[in-house]
């Protein structure tokens, strides 16, 4: 019996030895191929090098994401429902908010049909594994960036909101700043940079908070709705959107201290650098669209006299559509079926949704375009479009 | 013509062709297998290899001795955010364990009571027994879990929550109650060593004792002596370490409202998201054992139980004495699988707010990388599970029917 063991196992051994034989093949060869290869590759890297100098670009080469999504015919975004402002379900049961609306711009730019995208709903937890694997072609999940998460996760294209975070309090405990949360239990949702600063302020305040960690927030306003915590931080425009819809809004209060940076915006995967630009592109073609005041009402399709909106709307000269494999208009189709910056901000944050105040705050615009010696304020701002 | 019979020769082994012969046939099939399994394995992990190269996704284990600098919610082990991802991690395994055991304990004792109860002659009790077992089973088990989650949220708050004698609170943050605490660890230690010798000697005294009794008929009361001793060792033990570290090993520490908020500190406190998480846990996996217990009960032959009732035996007594040690052989298998089930089920523990250690991994994969931190998850469950199975399947080993 034992001796049966023993032969299986050594044919096992003897099994495994030859597959790894395989792969250590006699490298004199080897090295002949690989300098027939790099003569190969150089030969390649001179002709897309005459290309580029006759401006005739492959932009869309095999295996890229952008020939992945065209192919595909629809955009896929990970997101979120369940914070209204940001991501949200309608009455009607459609997707919308600000995050997805980024999407929507995206998806317009790239297929032509702001429709043609597909939310794929995570938890925070899951933001970083899910952009890592690239199985999605954009991260849009109130998204702070970081410099780890930028090494580890994928490429930030451009902040589309600036936000800190806060805590969210009864009225009735009577206290008016987070340096009062001695000993406090404060609920918090898994995987969210709130977290990581939750434990930072904690610490450096000498506070002894107690985290109660839940994966999703509609548990963690479960929890602080029936007082399980005293306090729940995240960011403020999310507290701000959340307790909206609470039926005694006016017994809750968000504390004046913001304890942290966090500027959010749409991540996509590492390693195609196409792609990270066409994002970039069409985040920047929203701002500068609210700059312009170009709305979506009034998208022109001929002529203003006007060169920067001409440039921007695919009218006259480029600003990089043909090298990024994008239509001339692309432009048009964003605007003309998302909206500009502005819109996106009073349709989902602004009046028509949750109500948080632009005017004068870090989410307005740098300056208007026509007038650029008279700032705004705000931080809202993006590479120009030329 | 010389040729064909040689190559005759080997075709045959002992007079049997080789493609009918059961040696050759079966070592074929082995090495088929070996080859397989080796392929199977190698392509796996060369696959990871490449995503993980193609797509720069970040690995190692070098993080493990950072840092962790995250809060980790409710924790057996004392722990502080300056602590390691591995001990931050094994924080985390002991809040799983925890769960595992107390919950296993629990689940067996209900799911007993209820499998009895399901084969009572009372047609009330088994029938309630019955509903019981096909609701608790075929409810998915989050669905549960967050039941009982709200069960919990509906208590009062920690502010307006029930207290006994100042000394038992009970609010949604959980259950607080009067718990031994050390000052002195070496003096605890020291005294906890002296309680295991004395368990021992306990033990040796108790066989010692009951094998003079059946030798000899004489009356020893091996349970009365095994008992004082260990108790007697227990209390001079507890006086020589007080005298020797001048304090008692344990102090009792009453739990009290702390600070602005009123949260309970000292004592012990079993949190609202732990109570929620064993109580659905328990409940679920009994329910199954409940079925498992019947199933074996049913399996010993019902001569058994007659011959055990003709002898004088009451039904409690046949039931403890005669039916259920041969219904044990059937239910143990079975029912290891459940201990497993329900420790791999507690790693849904992160829905209900306890930080198991599942949504502790989860946190994790914020500031270290994800695959390393899903590898040392997959390699924990299994670790308690194989754990589970080899002390499972020893017991079995030691009740099953001997010569078999």
């Amino acid at each position: 019996m034992f001796r049966k063991w023993l032969i299986l196992a050594g044919l096992l051994v003897a099994l495994s030895l030859v597959v790894v034989g395989c792969e250590t093949v006699d490298t004199s060869a080897l090295e002949n191929e690989i300098s027939e290869r790099d003569a190969k590759i150089a030969e390649l890297e001179a002709m897309v090098m005459d290309l580029e100098g006759t401006a005739e670009m492959p932009a869309e080469m095999a295996g890229s994401r952008l020939q992945t999504v065209l192919d595909r015919g629809k955009l896929i975004c990970a997101s979120r429902n369940d914070v209204p402002g940001y991501g949200f379900l309608d009455e009607a049961g459609n997707n919308v908010g600000f995050d997805i609306d980024l999407c929507r711009a995206v998806a317009a730019a790239v297929l032509g049909d702001a429709n043609a995208f597909e939310i794929r709903l995570i938890t925070a937890a899951e933001r970083g594994p899910t952009i890592q694997s690239g199985e999605v072609d954009m991260l849009v999940r109130t998204v702070t960036w970081t410099t780890s998460r930028d090494a580890q996760w994928g490429n930030y294209t451009q902040t589309m909101f600036y936000d800190g975070q806060g805590f969210l309090v009864q009225k009735d405990l009577g206290i008016s700043s987070s340096l009062e949360l001695r000993d406090a239990t404060v609920c918090v949702t898994q995987g969210t940079t709130t977290e990581l600063n939750l434990q930072d302020f904690s610490n450096q305040n000498d506070l002894n908070i107690t985290a109660l960690t839940f994966e999703d927030t509609d548990a963690v306003v479960a929890a602080y709705q029936s007082q399980q915590c005293d306090a729940f931080t995240n960011d403020r425009s999310q507290l701000a959107a959340i307790s909206s819809a609470f039926e005694n809004r006016d017994a809750h209060v968000i504390l004046p201290e913001t304890i942290s940076e966090e500027p959010l915006g749409p991540v996509v995967p590492h390693g195609d650098e196409q792609w990270y630009d066409i994002v970039k592109t069409v985040m920047a073609i929203l701002i500068y669209s609210e700059a312009y005041g170009v709305t979506s009402d009034a998208v022109p399709a001929e002529s203003t006299g006007d060169t920067k909106v001409d440039r921007l709307f695919g009218l006259e000269g480029s600003f990089g559509q043909e090298t990024l494999g994008l239509s001339q208009t692309v432009a048009q189709d964003v605007i003309g079926s998302v909206g500009n910056y502005g819109e996106i901000y009073d349709r989902n944050l602004g009046p028509g949704g949750i109500n948080l105040p632009r005017e004068g705050g870090r989410n307005a615009l740098w300056a208007d375009a026509a007038c650029s010696d008279c700032p705004k304020g705000g931080q809202i701002y993006s590479a120009p479009l030329r | 013509m010389i040729m064909i019979e040689a190559l005759r020769g080997f075709a045959y082994y002992k007079g049997v062709p080789l493609w009918r012969h059961a040696l050759v046939l079966q070592w074929t099939l082995q090495i088929l297998s070996g080859v397989l399994v080796v392929a199977l394995v190698t392509t796996f992990f060369t696959n990871i290899n490449n995503t993980i190269q193609d797509r720069e996704i970040p690995h190692g284990f070098s993080f493990l001795s950072r840092e962790y600098q995250t809060p980790i919610g409710q924790h057996f082990l004392p722990y502080e955010s300056s602590d390691s991802f591995l001990y931050a991690f094994g924080v985390a395994a002991t809040n799983t364990i925890i769960v595992s055991i107390v919950g296993v304990i629990l689940a067996t004792a209900l799911g007993i009571v209820v499998g009895v109860a399901r084969i009572s002659g009372n047609w009330l009790v088994s029938r309630t027994s019955l509903i019981y077992i096909e609701v608790f089973r075929n409810v998915p088990l989050l669905v549960q879990l967050f039941f009982w989650f709200y069960v919990v949220l509906a208590l009062p708050p920690v502010r307006q929550g029930y207290v006994f004698a100042d000394k038992l609170y009970i609010n949604n943050g959980g259950v607080s109650l009067p718990w031994p605490s050390a000052s002195n660890w070496s003096a605890a230690w020291a005294w906890l060593a002296v309680v295991l010798a004395s368990l021992l000697v306990a033990m040796v005294l108790h066989r010692v004792l009951t094998r003079r009794e059946a030798h000899t008929g004489q009356s020893s009361y091996p349970l009365v002596s095994g008992s004082v001793a260990a108790v007697a060792m227990s209390v001079a033990g507890w006086l020589f370490v007080n005298a020797a570290f001048g304090e008692a090993p344990f102090a009792i520490s009453d739990p009290a409202p702390q600070g602005t908020f009123g949260r309970i500190a000292g004592g012990f406190t079993i949190s609202g998201g732990l109570m929620a998480l064993l109580t659905g846990l328990v409940i679920y996996t009994s329910s199954f054992i409940a079925e498992i217990v019947r199933a074996g009960i049913q399996s010993v032959g019902h001569g058994q139980t007659e011959a055990a009732r003709s002898l004088g035996l009451a039904p409690m007594a046949a039931l403890r004495h005669v039916t259920f040690p041969q219904a044990l052989r059937v239910i143990i298998p079975p029912l290891i699988s459940q201990f497993l089930n329900l420790t791999k089920n507690s790693s849904l523990a992160g829905a209900i707010g306890y930080s198991d250690l599942a949504n502790v991994a989860k946190t994790m994969t914020q500031t270290a990388p994800a695959v390393s931190i899903y590898l040392l998850l997959a390699a924990a469950y299994l670790a308690m599970s194989l754990t589970y199975s080899l002390i499972g399947n020893l017991y079995n080993r030691s009740i099953r029917l001997v010569g078999n």
